[in-house]
């Protein structure tokens, strides 16, 4: 099940929306990442037909969901914001929505019943949602897009809310449905948990996309922008020394000293020589280390600088 | 080969029906008899049927009445000081209370007040972003909301009319009661058709306008009230009740013209609709605001 999206724009009267984002999206899990107003809501949206594009197409299984109603019976989508009838038990609810799929009255209430029990809610179920904590409304949304077995998962800021529980059962969920071959495409503020869940991500910023793909092949292919690589010696006193004989290779940019945590963070724009020479240097030096790490392709890194940095095209 | 996918449309539609339809019908139906405004409009339509039973009691056993095949007939003096059937004269105050001024406001407050509960409140609750996400066409998602309101407004005026048919007809007593009911049926039909037309009318303005409760009032006053009573009342729903009525009435053998229903253009001529016609013109504004409706539902963007 693939979503296409070629060249696709959306104003909101002057307002860019989204601005020219071509991409393919496969099954498995995908990320979406960007900071509020970024883009991340109208590109899911115009995925789903809620919305139209300004300019460019859309094809979801080679179809346009704005026009084609039935395509939507692949879509399971969990907004970000509360979507309820109030009024309703979670399992009324969820049924609700399975009988809009042309489900009976008797399978759609055993089928809801299932799974809103999967999701834990077994208690509550025959309760009105006016009485839910976030957790369980962030449960029934779940449970809602999930129980027809959709092909596509859509989910807007799914642990919202969320307590660690509901987040780790949550994500055990949705690492099972991509295991069967679903397209999930998840948009979270909180980084870790997309990172704990895929490595696919698209980043957007100001309505563009500003990457697509495996976090690790985008960070490779952002060399033109230092990477911090950590060296943490055993004794405190080869700091010092350490700086200023990195500091005579031509791949370091800079040096910075942090005496508190006995570490030296070297700015290089070559890191795969850092990592060639470091051990040639090291004996050479005598210095003994604890440690070489760098943070520099987790997801939190590649954020700032993608997001934040404009010196990234 | 079109006609054949439209025939297919309709068929797989028809056959959704029995898993579609219960459940929001039941939904639409609930959230609207539980509505707090629904029960304000409930207690203002009640109030004639006090007056009723105030009149009732005025009367008493000051009545007087002869016996007509068993059954005790009220009479009452007419201008000539004749003895004449009471329920004559209640029949003509229930009918005339019934009509356009005291029913129909509140009809078209109802009708405002459940188009906005059933689609403009799902829009705010954001309900109506999940069913467009899901696999039911928008004329699925209008027409069963649609028959609901239909189904609440006209059950609430119904009941209403049933109500206050008694109260005001009991002075005549049980033999007046009976003797009217084609009176109440008229005014019944009246109902469904308005109900029919108005729910229709304002689920198209809640579906294209941001206010939809100042336009539809606006619509009431301006169109339905003016326009009704001009020469270009054939424009307005009003005037097609207004034939049904008449004609109705007139069927009735009771005293009645043209211009009691403002049914004559400004050169005094009658202009009143065939009661068959004013009907199929009533359902065909119906189907003309379910399509203009569901063109606005798949366009509307989120």
């Amino acid at each position: 099940m693939s979503i296409r999206l070629e060249q696709v724009t959306k104003n909101y009267g002057n307002v860019q929306g989204i601005s020219n984002i071509s991409l393919e999206i496969e099954s498995g899990i995908t990320g979406i990442l960007g900071p509020n107003g970024a883009g991340k809501s109208t590109t899911m949206k115009i995925i789903l037909g809620l919305s139209r594009p300004s300019r460019g197409i859309v094809r979801v299984d080679g179809n346009d969901p704005f026009t084609d109603w039935k395509l939507k019976r692949k879509f399971g989508f969990v907004p970000e914001y509360d979507c309820f009838y109030e009024h309703m038990s979670g399992l009324d609810y969820v049924a609700y929505f399975l009988r809009m799929h042309d489900v009976d009255k008797e399978e759609a209430e055993k089928i809801a019943r299932k799974a809103l029990s999967e999701l834990g809610l077994d208690e509550a179920m025959e309760r009105k949602i006016n009485t839910y904590s976030r957790g369980m409304r962030q449960k029934t949304k779940v449970a809602r897009a999930t129980v027809f077995d959709p092909d596509i998962l859509i989910m807007d800021e799914p642990f919202q809310g969320a307590d660690p529980t509901t987040r780790g059962i949550l994500m055990k969920k949705m690492a099972e449905w991509a295991e069967k071959g679903k397209t999930i495409l998840i948009s979270s503020h909180i980084l870790h948990d997309v990172q704990s869940m895929t490595d696919n991500i698209m980043l957007i910023n100001n309505g563009k996309m500003l990457a697509y793909g495996d976090r690790h092949e985008i960070r490779k292919l952002m060399d033109n922008i230092p990477r911090p690589i950590s060296i943490v010696p055993l004794k405190k006193g080869n700091l010092r020394n350490l700086a200023k004989r990195m500091l005579d290779e031509k791949w370091t940019k800079s040096t910075t000293i942090d005496e508190d945590n006995n570490e030296l963070t070297v700015e290089t724009d070559q890191s795969e020589e850092v990592y060639m020479e470091l051990p040639r240097i090291l004996r050479n030096e005598k210095i003994s280390v604890q440690r070489i790490y760098s943070e520099d392709d987790s997801l939190d890194s590649l954020y700032e600088k993608l997001v934040e940095g404009a010196q990234w095209k | 080969m079109e006609m054949n996918n439209f025939g297919d449309e309709i068929i797989m539609f028809a056959k959704r029906t029995k898993n579609l339809f219960p459940p929001i019908v039941k939904d639409c139906t609930y959230r609207l008899l539980v509505n707090k405004m629904t029960w304000v409009l409930i207690v203002i339509l009640l109030l004639p049927c006090l007056f009723g039973i105030v009149i009732y009691n005025e009367l008493g056993d000051e009545r007087e009445y002869e016996m007509q095949d068993g059954d005790k007939v009220y009479l009452f003096p007419d201008d000539n000081g004749n003895l004449v059937p009471l329920h004559i004269d209640l029949r003509e105050n229930f009918v005339n209370q019934s009509d356009l001024f005291n029913i129909s406001f509140v009809a078209i407050i109802l009708a405002i007040l459940f188009s906005s509960e059933l689609i403009n409140e799902e829009y705010t609750q954001k309900t109506m972003q999940l069913l467009r996400t899901t696999p039911i066409h928008s004329f699925e998602i209008l027409l069963y909301r649609y028959i609901a309101g239909v189904l609440c407004m006209f059950g609430i005026l119904g009941i209403y009319s049933i109500i206050f048919y008694l109260t005001t007809m009991m002075g005549s007593g049980q033999h007046g009661i009976i003797e009217n009911l084609d009176v109440l049926l008229l005014i019944l039909k009246v109902l469904l058709l308005e109900s029919i037309a108005f729910m229709g009318i304002f689920c198209v303005f809640t579906i294209y306008f941001n206010r939809p409760f100042l336009i539809g009032i606006a619509y009431w006053i301006i169109w339905e009230s003016i326009v009704s009573g001009q020469n270009y009342q054939k424009l307005t729903v009003t005037h097609y009740l207004n034939s049904i009525l008449f004609d109705s009435t007139k069927e009735m053998s009771w005293d009645v013209v043209a211009s009691d229903y403002s049914l004559v253009n400004s050169k005094n001529d009658i202009i009143a609709t065939e009661p068959l016609t004013a009907v199929l013109i009533i359902v065909i504004i119906a189907i003309i605001t379910l399509i203009l409706g569901t063109r606005g539902l798949s366009n509307r963007q989120f």
